[in-house]
């Protein structure tokens, strides 16, 4: 679900933009040394989920993964996401140029809201961050979704169709998509859970750290 | 297109012309014969056209099928991501000293 050039109205294309750059600026300065590797491969892996294909009826969707960029960067989510899209922009032709702040905020948001409720409610057993995992993956999917809706409701569509059809659309997308983090986040908590702690909910520990 | 090959192509022409008519009347061809021809143009027609749509529908498919991105895509665009990261740590890196 990426909006192509020309959809959006003008001051819709431009506040996109301006907005995107400000939350990659934040994003970038949250965004500690340390956590640059795993950022690099959480961003690569951002961009290549969209190649995944689920068929859907007689088309297919691909997987987006806002919700596990999310849940695994914490506040860098929203960069990964920002140059994934960009990259993608540019090598696949998903989404126009043009929408590329639209498109930003349209999975950013969610991946950054993802991201602060798998920190707020993981808890610390495996089985329970799997489980918040699965749901914020799905949760993504559907955020996205709805923003997509907002965002195009600017251009004089109807909002509740649009919400209607990209939801339905993506009911697949959702389910893959938490069976892929619950499995990822599992995996990551049994095996190096520290790949799972970011400085969103402690943001002075993660200051005093950096420093 | 050289001027010997269009040379060569128009007196293939010419002779396929001249010669065309001679066939024509060296048959005068009865009733049924005109008809047995028509039947046959027929199905000759019908059977390009039906493999025209078919090149046509493969056309389509691989115009489709050049639109998705490839591996080269794919690939560089990890690498562009990686160096991305690379550099900036390498500035994050160099700051902090």
């Amino acid at each position: 679900m990426h909006i192509s050039d020309g959809v959006l109205p003008l001051s819709v294309t431009i506040g996109g933009y301006a907005a995107s750059a400000a939350l990659v600026a934040w994003s970038a300065h949250r965004t500690q040394t340390e956590e640059m590797p795993k950022l690099a491969v959480m961003t690569a892996a951002f961009f290549v989920a969209s190649l995944i294909h689920v068929p859907f009826g007689p088309t297919s969707v691909h997987l987006i993964i806002p919700g596990l960029t999310g849940a695994l960067l914490g506040p860098s989510a929203f960069l990964s996401v920002g140059l994934g899209l960009l990259l993608q922009s540019l090598l696949f032709q998903f989404g126009g140029l043009t929408a590329l702040g639209a498109n930003a905020l349209m999975m950013g948001l969610p991946a950054l809201v993802c991201g602060w409720l798998f920190q707020r409610f993981k808890g610390s057993s495996i089985r329970r961050q799997a489980a918040v995992g699965g749901i914020t993956g799905t949760l993504g999917t559907a955020l996205a979704a709805i923003i997509l809706a907002l965002l195009l409701a600017t251009g004089g569509e109807d909002f509740f169709g649009v919400a209607k059809i990209a939801l339905l659309a993506h009911v697949p997308v959702m389910i893959v998509e938490g069976a892929v983090s619950a499995f990822t986040i599992g995996f990551l908590a049994r095996v190096k859970p520290a790949l799972l702690q970011q400085s969103f909910v402690y943001p002075h520990k993660a200051a005093h750290v950096s420093h | 297109m050289n001027v010997v090959q269009r040379g060569l192509l128009a007196g293939v022409l010419c002779v396929w012309l001249t010669g065309l008519p001679n066939f024509v009347q060296a048959q005068t061809p009865g009733q049924e014969t005109q008809q047995e021809i028509l039947a046959l143009l027929k199905e000759q027609n019908n059977k390009l056209s039906g493999e025209l749509r078919r090149i046509q529908r493969e056309i389509a498919a691989l115009r489709a099928d050049m639109d998705k991105p490839g591996l080269k895509d794919v690939f560089s665009g990890i690498g562009y991501i990686l160096g991305f990261f690379g550099a900036a740590a390498f500035v994050a890196a160099r700051r902090k000293e």
